[in-house]
């Protein structure tokens, strides 16, 4: 697994994709504060209120989508390249070499989800005067929350990844599933009644609750780090069952 | 000790209705390179896929180095380089960096060996250069480095050769030569070239649309090959009467350009040459010649069949 897993790290490190995104998610970071001409605004929020109300809804948004396309490019390319060829009759066992790809792959992502809630936090304090005293406890709290569900979302990317071996397909099938998996829970939520807790207690309709982070009493505090790792490893779990059937061409 | 590298039994694959692989009985001995032959869909790739762990048999098994069940392939698959229907790249990587990513996989210590491995099949000058700038034949030729990378004991090289132009196939040839007489590294190599497997492989395993026809060594080809005299008249049906009525004999094939394959008669040429002059045909051309691998593969899927 060591062997496998500096292998994942020197291609991680090495991903074109990987670098460009990065690089462009900590360019908005920076910029996008400075095109926030009213300081007058700011200053009447708290730098962990700005990070809920700006910093947040642009991640949950928009962020969350990039992973897709890093999938795409990380797990699928491999494919394509053949390199999962020579990775699969390496000596390695399958269930090694996916929980590897999975785990550098999570690290990638929660990397990419992280950038813009660390760089645009620390620029806007650098920028502009807040009001109060800034919470860093449960900033620090929602960095954790942030990497949770980048690796719950990341085993559901990577299983897809896995299936289908095609850059374009992954990436295009990934956006259009995370962009529209919350309103088709919704509206089976609405229809069937019976399978609201379930539902409700999905990474997906769990995520949004991470803008009420201060508010969670102990149990859904406790609940809503748990279900992530638990689907993590669940759906690690499945994934490298999926691999292991797979035939590689 | 085990004397097979690589054995299977009855090693079956469909893939929904066509048989891929139809019981197929295969033994590579170790130290021997051995010539995987087949045209294009005839089941060569499907057994090295199934042998390097990227496909699932339907039935039958395979032994390599002596393990079977799946957690002893696994670790015999250590031992083992490939380049399975092309080289394995990561195109936006140097070759140096492909080498790296392969060294760390399989836990290699050290990165002396990477530049050891560049030199040997003569990639050390690429510096930065993206494997995805190179041109074919330098493609292949970081395969085989990766393929050759830790030292395997067994190599399956599917088209190795592709692309190289004339010295990097006679180069590639003499590396394989080397590895398996001075390192003594067993080979599977299948390739259309066959003309070129002919200067290289100890053994042969000749298969067709999913089954194995036949497995010989050198020397049984060689014995197999069996001389002709080649004729060609004025009148290919006169001579084939000739050759019926007074050689007495229907060892021969009249080819589509008239000319004639006569497998009897190589030691006496001067009596195939008396009885047809005799009777009044021109020869315009005779000679004794032998058959090469291509043409007895060909003999030997069904391609030409003799009178």
């Amino acid at each position: 697994m060591g062997n496998l897993m500096k292998t994942e790290w020197y291609k991680l490190i090495k991903d074109r994709s990987f670098r460009t995104l990065a690089f462009i998610l900590i360019i908005f970071s920076v910029l996008y504060p400075l095109t926030m001409q009213s300081n007058e605004a700011v200053s009447k929020l708290s730098l962990y209120e700005f990070f809920l109300y700006q910093v947040l809804s642009i991640n949950s948004d928009i962020v969350k989508l990039i992973p897709c396309i890093f999938a795409g490019f990380f797990i699928t390319s491999e494919y394509s390249n053949g390199t999962m060829k020579s990775i699969a009759s390496s000596g390695n066992s399958r269930l090694r070499i996916y929980f590897a790809k999975l785990i550098m792959f999570s690290i990638g992502s929660i990397f990419i989800m992280l950038i813009l809630p660390i760089f645009m936090t620390t620029s806007v304090n650098i920028i502009f005067d807040f009001n109060g005293a800034t919470d860093w406890i449960l900033l620090m709290k929602a960095f954790g929350v942030i990497s949770l569900y980048a690796a719950a979302f990341a085993s559901i990317m990577a299983i897809i990844a896995t299936i289908f071996t095609d850059s374009g397909k992954t990436i295009g099938l990934l956006i259009m599933f995370f962009a529209l998996v919350n309103p088709i829970l919704d509206f089976i939520r609405s229809k069937l009644t019976s399978l609201e807790t379930m539902i409700d207690h999905t990474v997906f309709m769990l995520y949004p609750k991470i803008f009420k982070l201060d508010q969670l009493d102990h149990t859904e505090l406790t609940t809503f780090i748990l279900i992530p790792i638990l689907t993590f490893i669940a759906l690690g779990i499945l994934g490298s069952f999926i691999f292991r059937k797979k035939e590689i061409k | 000790m085990n004397e097979y590298v690589l054995k299977t039994n009855h090693l079956s694959k469909k893939y929904q209705n066509k048989m891929a692989l139809n019981k197929v009985n295969l033994s590579i001995k170790k130290g021997s390179i051995y010539g995987f032959i087949g045209q294009n869909g005839a089941g060569k790739s499907t057994l090295i896929r199934i042998i390097t762990g990227l496909a699932y048999p339907t039935s039958g098994s395979f032994e390599l180095f002596g393990e079977s069940n799946e957690r002893g392939l696994t670790e015999a698959r250590k031992r083992v380089g490939t380049i399975i229907e092309g080289p394995a790249l990561y195109p936006h990587l140097s070759a140096s960096e492909n080498l790296e990513a392969h060294r760390l996989l399989k836990g290699i210590p050290g990165k002396e060996c990477i530049e050891k491995t560049l030199k040997l099949v003569g990639l050390q000058d690429t510096g930065k250069k993206k494997a995805k700038n190179f041109s074919l034949g330098m493609k292949q030729r970081l395969g085989l480095a990766i393929a050759l990378l830790g030292d395997p004991e067994f190599l399956i090289l599917d088209e190795p050769i592709n692309g190289l132009d004339p010295m990097g196939v006679v180069e590639i040839r003499e590396l394989l030569k080397k590895l398996n007489q001075e390192y003594g590294i067993t080979i599977l190599i299948s390739s259309h070239i066959l003309s070129e497997l002919h200067l290289l492989a100890t053994h042969y395993g000749i298969i067709h649309e999913g089954e194995l026809l036949e497995e010989l060594s050198t020397s049984e080809l060689n014995e197999k090959c069996k001389h002709y005299l080649h004729i060609k008249v004025d009148n290919p049906n006169k001579a084939a009467t000739v050759i019926e009525g007074i050689l007495s004999t229907q060892n021969f094939e009249v080819l589509p350009d008239g000319s004639i394959k006569l497998f009897d008669y190589v030691d006496k040429a001067r009596d195939v040459s008396k009885a047809l002059t005799g009777e009044g045909l021109i020869i315009e051309e005779f000679m004794p010649m032998g058959e090469d691998l291509e043409a007895y593969f060909t003999t030997r899927i069904g391609g030409v069949n003799r009178g």
